[in-house]
């Protein structure tokens, strides 16, 4: 089991001159404890006009100063909305290729499509074509860091030959995932031969029946890039404190804030009638089990509380067939940023060893795809 | 945390449907046509169309409802809607403060049963293989002329209705309480299209929502369905914050 942080950087009202840069500069400070404290991954997505929710929308540059003042902590890219209006598939995979050398390649590339009419709808981009140019570019951008030149004849995108330079530093190419958060993509990542991303948050009995899936899937898999990335990495909040109740009251606060910011976002479905969103996607019905539990209690999945009650839902993620979780120490500045890192420190110190030595979660492009 | 409403809503409470009580029986209309338009409106109305129980959706957004109810207990009618994009507390509603309708029975039994803010005018629908269109005339004017172009099939899995607020006053111990009143009919598909949305003709002002200009179109649908009319379960005082003004009646 590996441990990462991942950042949708929520910005609360009121937006005063130094309300971003202070909540940016907070979440620069998060990376670098984790990268000290031993944290594996640091997450960062793409999110554009999700006010309040997500100020996220540059995460190229946020992870290159996240790499260059950390060491070992993998940066990643959560996600490349692989959507021509937003984004282009030639210079994603550049920008990931530099990412990845000036971090001594520790960039993970995930792939996705937006689930916001908020977001589509303000890059003008055609709901219904999402699901098809994700798969497009998906099959595309593995191929301009492999091939020395590259050229392409597609439906959605088209290009000469050309050099796409420069390189990615790891070879033959950075391990790729899909965000997993509409039912039924873990089966397109399986099938492709890529991560599942997964941006659900808790419930153990909805992900472990789609990660046993996933696992089988993936066997018979045609891989899009030169390698099988079967990993599933999951997200979950962080708030860990000695006061078990403390911690987990702080941390169903955070929960619960993150799920209300989430829930005032226009999903495309409720927008526009389409079968390529065929239901409201990282929205309600995960994120709501995630914090529905009997009055007072901890909803099952979150690791919130004190250390012992983390290591337990710990470990039935890890039965449940988890590698990786991501954890959200944040939502609009919820928790004080001091308290934020002492839940990360207490989490390194008495949770992190108790998993290190477990088995080893296989390195990313090495494992399954037979 | 997110923004809400500032508007006022004691002055249009006044002329608000009375709902005397919440033992509204379930009813069905089935195979109601039901023509949906949805578009983005100018921020400058962002807030100042809901009152401070909701929050405004990210981008604020109107939604053109209209319904022809061919078989009820009080008839065929036709209904014309107007509702702002919303949230109460996490879930998602649709503000309805007025809106027109051509049967006076059903005005009648839709305000006191449901409490919506229905008035009586001309209200039409027509399905056309071109375009699906739909005009509401009050006071002597067009207030609204709205179309759906090129339909083409889906499915009625891929629609999705906002649950509406009606702004109406509840009898509460003898004394009348502006409240705003669920109403979430189920449907059960016949056929459902979806198209180009148009809208040749709206008066905002028609519609108590003065100051909703529209600027973006987002889509149109157009459905055959059985609408059951439900019974009333929750109540919204528009004067509370939004975690503070959900009631549960039934």
């Amino acid at each position: 089991m590996k441990f990462g942080i991942f950042f949708e950087i929520s910005v609360p009202r009121p937006w005063g001159p130094d309300t971003e840069y202070n909540v940016y500069h907070n979440c620069l400070e998060q990376a670098r404890l984790a990268d000290e404290l031993g944290f594996d991954q640091c997450w960062a997505v793409e999110h554009h006009f999700l006010e309040e929710y997500s100020h996220c929308s540059a995460p190229e540059v946020f992870l290159t100063a996240v790499a260059a003042t950390t060491k070992n902590i993998r940066i990643g890219r959560g996600i490349v909305v692989c959507v021509p209006q937003f984004n282009n598939p030639i210079k994603a995979a550049e920008v990931a290729a530099v990412m990845d050398i000036v971090s001594n390649g520790r960039l993970e590339f995930g792939t996705g499509r937006s689930a916001t009419w908020t977001e589509l709808g303000g890059f003008g981009a055609d709901p219904d074509e999402t699901k098809k140019t994700w798969d497009e570019w998906t099959r595309v951008i593995p191929k301009m860091w492999t091939n020395e030149r590259f050229g392409y004849e597609g439906r959605a995108f088209s290009m000469p030959k050309r050099a796409v330079l420069p390189k990615p530093y790891q070879k033959p190419h950075p391990p790729m995932w899909v965000a997993v958060t509409s039912p039924g993509t873990e089966l397109d990542a399986a099938d492709r031969g890529m991560g599942s991303l997964g941006l659900t948050f808790g419930g153990f009995s909805e992900q472990e029946k789609k990660i046993a899936e996933y696992r089988r899937r993936i066997k018979y898999c045609e891989p899009v890039g030169s390698f099988v990335n079967e990993q599933v990495n999951t997200v979950n909040f962080l708030f860990c404190h000695e006061d078990n109740e403390y911690g987990a009251n702080t941390g169903k606060r955070l929960a619960g804030t993150f799920n209300y910011l989430a829930e005032q976002l226009l999903a495309a479905r409720q927008a526009y009638p389409t079968r390529s969103y065929p239901n409201l996607g990282l929205l309600p019905a995960l994120r709501r089990e995630s914090t529905s539990a009997p009055e007072g209690n901890i909803p099952e999945g979150l690791a919130i509380g004190n250390p012992d009650r983390i290591v337990e839902v710990i470990r039935k993620w890890e039965s449940a067939g988890v590698d990786r979780i991501n954890f959200l120490l944040n939502a609009v500045e919820t928790v004080p940023q001091a308290e934020v890192l002492a839940s990360m420190r207490l989490f390194a110190k008495e949770v992190m060893p108790k998993f290190a030595e477990k088995r080893e979660a296989v390195p990313a492009g090495v494992a399954g795809g037979e | 945390m997110p923004l809400v409403g500032t508007r006022n809503l004691s002055d249009l409470a006044a002329v608000a449907p009375v709902v005397a009580n919440f033992d509204t029986e379930r009813l069905e209309f089935p195979g109601a046509r039901i023509l949906q338009l949805m578009y983005e409106i100018d921020d400058d109305a962002m807030v100042s169309l809901l009152p401070p129980s909701l929050h405004p959706t990210i981008p604020p957004t109107l939604v053109f409802t209209v319904t022809h109810v061919p078989e009820s207990p009080f008839g065929a009618f036709t209904v014309a809607e107007v509702r702002v994009g919303s949230r109460s507390g996490a879930r998602p509603r649709g503000l309805l403060v007025h809106g027109f309708c051509d049967s006076a029975d059903a005005v009648e039994a839709l305000r006191a049963g449901w409490g919506y803010p229905l008035v009586q005018a001309n209200v039409s629908l027509q399905k056309r293989y071109d375009r699906i269109h739909a005009e509401a005339h009050h006071g002597g004017h067009k207030v609204l002329d709205m179309s759906l172009l090129n339909p083409e099939p889906i499915s009625g899995n891929d629609l999705q209705y906002l649950a509406s607020l009606n702004l109406a006053r509840v009898v509460r111990d003898g004394a009348e309480q502006t409240r705003l009143i669920q109403a979430d009919p189920d449907h059960v598909f016949h056929s459902a299209d979806r198209g180009q949305p148009q809208l040749d003709a709206f008066d905002p002002a028609a519609f108590n929502v003065a100051g909703a200009t529209t600027n973006y179109p987002v889509s149109a649908s157009y459905a055959v369905a059985d609408i059951t009319m439900p019974t009333i379960r929750y109540l919204v005082d528009p004067s509370k914050p939004p975690m503070l003004s959900v009631e549960r009646v039934g």
